[in-house]
């Protein structure tokens, strides 16, 4: 799976985040800050981390869980990451 | 000792209603001895594992609310959606229903106390709501989801914690309207509702604040209508208009309803300061314990001493005692002998809500001083639906060497109980409500004279 189609999933996600402004999310890029940018409240994190779960199949390790940083490039490096294990 | 204090008034009041858009309409349908009690399709829909299927229900979709459904894990809700935009989704995010009707019924309150953003979010406002129920709905979907079907906890989320605590409610509407004073609930179950209104207005006396969002709140929950189903206390046998009947001598219990209940409290020379519209002045609350023991059994001795507690040797007989009456045999019996040995058996009348809503639990003593209110206001005394017949003839307990009340049955208080609503001047009324545990409330309210 490239990298794009990842973020395209993120964005997909994201849309049912009522938390988050959906204006915001016709740019995310690998750089765009969860936290900082898009304003997502923080106790959402994990949500969006149980979201990705489910649409990418993958389970996260509870330690790259907790080590996890807010930006989109982490979140896809861990996704990458997890794939690549399974 | 007690300090007298400050006066206290209602500047504001609002709520949910079963059947009713607003309160306009809530009013309206009480004062014209409507039931607002309905068939539960959730309930029946549960056949023979449920023996009652009446209750004074309020569905999400009569509130313009849409619950989003988790899209990993099963039957639960994720977060709400008002189609009316009336709470921003940050807000939504972290209350169940309750919460949501919570801070609803806030706003509404608020705007029609008039209060300014400065007066809000001051240090000196505070908010004090709470409820029966656990938050059922969000914590028995998240439980089944981990204990049976062995999902992560994270897959829950991060609002289980915030959708089911006591206190809920008042957490909502605190981080909605940003006050600074204090923000907690008091649950004395299904005296919660006065006993937070009683609870802000000592805050008020004596004090502590200016002004307060008080009041009870109890969300539709089938799991709390379980609960008491299984007690075998639910009204059953009649159509649903007929279910509640307070005082008749063919009640058999009480329906199971659900709703909100808040009132803007104020210090009494701050809103006459301010030229506020004052909906009523709270002259007094007072509550205790029944202290025998027992955890059901309404007690006849602790309901005199919170007699004697609201009113002293004052020799004063409100113009209406707006009642508890949740249509349970013993309950109304020993409530209507309590207050005759009281205030004797003429001079005043009874009034009971729930013959036409239901008892909403936790909500119950907010909404029904909400009842209260709107009779000073339209100086009219609510009806008690379906108390068509009394007993003729002693109740066992009057038969007890032990029994030290009344001594007639409850036929001979039959001019205190109208059938329908009347007009008469009305410029006091008491409110009471109890709860398991033996706790008992009590609030004198009248009418601004000044």
């Amino acid at each position: 799976m490239e990298r794009q189609d990842i973020i395209d999933g993120l964005v997909e996600i994201l849309k049912t985040v009522r938390t988050v402004d959906p204006a915001k999310l016709t740019q995310v890029t690998e750089e765009t800050d969860f936290i900082a940018d898009l304003g997502t409240p923080s106790t959402e994190m994990i949500n969006i981390a149980a979201k990705i779960e489910q649409k990418f199949d993958i389970e996260f390790d509870d330690d790259d869980i907790d080590d996890l940083g807010s930006k989109v490039k982490d979140v896809v490096d861990l996704i990458v990451r997890t794939q690549e294990k399974a | 000792m007690e300090l007298q204090g400050r006066k206290v008034a209602v500047v504001g009041m609002g709520g949910v209603f079963p059947t009713c858009t607003k309160l306009d309409d809530f009013a309206d349908k009480l004062f014209s001895n409507q039931s607002l009690i309905r068939e539960w399709d959730q309930a029946k829909h549960h056949g023979k594992q449920v023996r009652s299927s009446v209750s004074g229900y309020v569905t999400e979709e009569e509130m313009h609310l849409e619950a989003i459904y988790s899209s990993h894990i099963e039957d639960y809700p994720e977060t709400y959606l008002d189609h009316l935009n009336r709470i921003p989704h940050a807000h939504l995010a972290t209350a169940d229903v309750g919460s949501i009707w919570a801070m609803l019924a806030t706003l509404d309150a608020i705007k029609m106390a008039d209060w300014q953003e400065d007066d809000i979010q001051s240090e000196l406002t505070g908010v004090v709501v709470g409820s029966g129920g656990s938050g059922t709905k969000i914590a028995r979907s998240a439980w089944r989801n981990f204990f049976e079907l062995g999902k992560k906890s994270r897959s829950i989320g991060t609002h289980t914690v915030d959708r089911s605590m006591f206190y809920r409610e008042a957490a909502n509407i605190s981080c909605l309207i940003k006050n600074k004073g204090v923000c907690e609930s008091i649950g004395s179950a299904c005296a919660t509702g006065l006993g937070n209104i009683g609870h802000a207005y000592r805050l008020i006396q004596y004090g502590i604040q200016d002004r307060a969002v008080a009041g009870g709140v109890e969300g539709t929950s089938l799991e709390s209508f379980i609960g008491f189903d299984g007690m075998q206390i639910l009204s059953r046998g009649f159509t649903p208009e007929a279910s509640s009947r307070p005082f008749d001598i063919n009640r058999n219990g009480f329906v199971c309803s659900f709703g909100a209940g808040i009132v803007c409290l104020e210090a009494y020379d701050i809103a006459k300061a301010r030229g506020a519209n004052i909906l009523g002045v709270i002259d007094r609350y007072f509550n205790n314990s029944d202290g025998d023991g027992n955890m059901f059994h309404p007690s006849y001795d602790g309901q005199k001493r919170l007699w004697k507690g609201l009113l002293g040797n004052s020799g004063m007989v409100p113009d209406v005692v707006k009642v508890h009456g949740t249509s349970t045999q013993v309950g109304d019996a020993i409530e209507l002998f309590s207050i005759a040995d009281m205030l004797g058996d003429k001079g005043y009348h009874i009034a009971a809500p729930k013959s036409q809503f239901g008892h909403m639990l936790g909500a119950s003593g907010s909404v029904e001083m909400i009842a209260a209110l709107l009779m000073l206001e339209r100086q009219t005394v609510l009806p008690c639906l379906n108390s068509v017949q009394l007993n003729t003839e002693l109740e066992y307990f009057q038969q007890a060497d032990s029994w030290e009340g009344p001594q007639t049955p409850m036929a001979h208080f039959r001019e205190l109980i109208p059938q329908e609503a009347f007009k008469k001047e009305i410029n006091t009324v008491v409110c009471l409500n109890y709860g398991f545990g033996g706790t008992n409330s009590s609030i004198l309210l009248s009418k601004d004279t000044q």
